[in-house]
């Protein structure tokens, strides 16, 4: 269970977040939505543990994630979260294979192969990360994070720099991967189509949240509008 | 074509290394061009002993000229391809606007600018201690040789070398821009012309290993450098330390000052460049959960093999080196003492350049500690 409450960020004197509460459920599947300059990354960064919030607090699964000193907010990432980002940052100089283990190895999960069949990478282990295409890229990026056998998986706009149709299909495996495994699932976007597939949709605007709604009926990937 | 404050600084490595070179070379060379004449006024019995003098002048200049202006031009090579990199776009630009390629490169001539200020100082620090050179040389009974200006190592050893250093870094760039301006623009994510495996390991390495086999292998010329920097190290501390007796205490010092600067000019810049390179490489790990010192370990593990093989490559270099003086040079000359390999010397060396390789961890810590996660992570 993530707790946020009265969550305030700036940087060099703009306010970014504005005072943001909310609760997230353990498997839940919930996506921040907003225009650019929303506050919504700064939102998922916080919550995240990959920066401190300035004021109010965020509690993990009883953790204040405030109070954690540097060194205890990167064992905490290592035990609980995992990232994907929109453009993947895929270490160049390893393999697939190599690429995946990144995650693997911080949870001492010895079945990275399984999880890069879940993807369908398993023929392109021994690949370099530059000859696969944006699609394959962003598949090994999910094998990556799923390798961590994270309980919240954080995403920043994952299908940001994908064509529809990859766009879809990543989206799906994403579901698909969350629905088997269970865990919790934020994923910040702008665009409004991909909300329809999740349980619990924020909208964020200037900063603060103005609009909260739960969806009992989400939608597959390939039913939803683009 | 715009080289900043930053380019410009960066270059203080060659201008170093450059330094260190003239420096030797100058004192050395002129020592031999001012005694060279004098032969004929040498008794019998002094003329193995100056004939041994001007024999190591020669030696020294070519080993310490030679050595150090290929690691120069090595070094060289490696900045202009990291400019090339970073600009990579801007050049791609330029192409794209139809300048030609040779006009281009004929920008980067500044780039033997840091070769010329090294050398041009290099040659002004052989003349500051000139003197106390010649009184360090002079064979007793020869009585007190002057120094004289040389025209013609100003031109070898200051000119000649500025020239061929901007050529240099004007040629290299000519090859590398070969590229088709689209490809510059894009950057160094270029594609590969077909899909290639990566070589496949025998075995399933832990993934830290397999970063330390990778960050090595992506950037094998600092693996050069980080050997260069542990071998000068290595030679010129044990020889400073273990030569006392074989020449003054002075000159012992200097050998081991010039050891210590190009040791650490070149293993900072060193640090300097695999920071750099892997900055994002950091920041993901970080993101992820690593430690600092998981961080540090899959960069700089490495290279702690290449640093021990050219410590021990430069023990080897200066035994043999003064086996050589000694025993070859010095074969004729009465009075010279005995070389053995100096055992302390060497556990001491050993123990120091472990502790500076450890700081020097440390330091690179202390540094991706501050590589920002966040922004790296939303960077475009």
């Amino acid at each position: 269970m993530i707790q946020a409450k009265d969550v305030t960020k700036s940087y060099n004197g703009t306010q970014v977040l504005r005072g943001i509460s909310l609760d997230v459920a353990d498997g839940d599947f919930t996506v921040v939505l907003g225009a650019s300059g929303s506050g919504k990354s700064t939102l998922l960064n916080v919550l995240s543990g990959l920066e401190r919030a300035d004021g109010g607090s965020v509690d993990y699964d009883g953790i204040r994630l405030n109070a954690l000193n540097d060194k205890q907010l990167t064992a905490f990432r290592k035990r609980e979260v995992a990232f994907i980002f929109q453009l993947y940052y895929l270490l160049p100089h390893l393999s697939v294979k190599n690429n995946v283990k990144l995650g693997a190895a911080l949870a001492q999960n010895g079945d990275y192969e399984s999880i890069l069949a879940a993807v369908g990478l398993s023929d392109k282990a021994n690949a370099n990360p530059s000859t696969l295409s944006g699609g394959e890229q962003q598949r090994v990026c999910i094998a990556r994070a799923l390798a961590k056998q994270p309980k919240t998986l954080f995403l920043d706009e994952p299908t940001g720099a994908l064509d529809e149709q990859t766009g879809r299909e990543i989206l799906d495996y994403i579901i698909r991967l969350q629905q088997e495994r269970r865990f919790t699932m934020i994923m910040v976007t702008h665009n409004r189509n991909i909300a329809e597939t999740a349980n619990t949709v924020i909208t964020m605007n200037s900063g603060r949240i103005v609009g909260l709604s739960r969806n009992d009926a989400p939608k597959s990937a390939f039913d939803i509008g683009w | 074509m715009v080289v900043g404050i930053k380019d410009g600084a960066k270059l203080f490595g060659i201008a170093i290394v450059c330094f260190c070179a003239v420096f030797v070379c100058t004192f050395m060379l002129n020592f031999y061009l001012d005694v060279t004449p004098l032969r004929d006024t040498v008794s019998e019995e002094l003329l193995p002993l100056f004939e041994a003098q001007l024999s190591m002048a020669q030696f020294c200049s070519a080993i310490t000229g030679g050595v150090l202006s290929l690691t120069a031009a090595v070094m060289l090579l490696f900045y202009l391809r990291l400019y090339i990199d970073a600009h990579s776009a801007q050049l791609g630009v330029l192409k794209a606007l139809g300048y030609d390629r040779a006009r281009i490169c004929l920008g980067f001539w500044v780039f033997g600018l840091s070769a010329f200020v090294g050398c041009a100082a290099g040659f002004c620090g052989g003349w500051a201690v000139m003197r106390f050179i010649y009184d360090s040389l002079t064979i007793e009974g020869m009585g007190t040789i002057a120094p004289h200006f040389h025209a013609e190592l100003l031109f070898a050893l200051v000119l000649a070398p500025s020239v061929l250093f901007s050529a240099l870094a004007c040629v290299y760039p000519y090859f590398v821009l070969r590229r088709p301006p689209l490809e510059l623009i894009r950057g160094n994510e270029k594609q590969p012309k077909k899909e290639k495996p990566l070589p496949q390991s025998k075995k399933d390495r832990p993934f830290l290993q397999e970063m330390c086999l990778s960050s090595l292998r992506s950037k094998k010329l600092l693996a050069f450098f980080a050997s260069f920097s542990s071998f000068c190290f290595a030679a010129m501390t044990q020889m400073g330390l273990s030569m006392e007796e074989l020449t003054n205490a002075a000159m012992s010092y200097m050998i081991l000052a010039i050891g210590l600067v190009l040791a650490a000019v070149t293993a900072i810049l060193c640090v300097a460049a695999l920071l750099r390179a892997n900055r994002k490489n950091i920041a993901l790990m970080k993101a992820f959960g690593y430690s600092l010192k998981d961080c540090a370990l899959s960069v700089l593990g490495g290279y702690l093999p290449c640093a021990l093989v050219g410590f021990a490559v430069g023990t080897l270099y200066q035994y043999g080196l003064l086996v050589l003086m000694v025993n070859v040079v010095f074969a004729g000359v009465e009075s010279t003492p005995t070389y053995s390999f100096d055992v302390p010397v060497f556990f001491i060396t050993l123990a120091v350049f472990l502790v500076s390789y450890f700081l020097l961890a440390l330091s690179f810590i202390y540094k991706i500690n501050k590589v920002p996660v966040k922004e790296i992570m939303l960077e475009e």
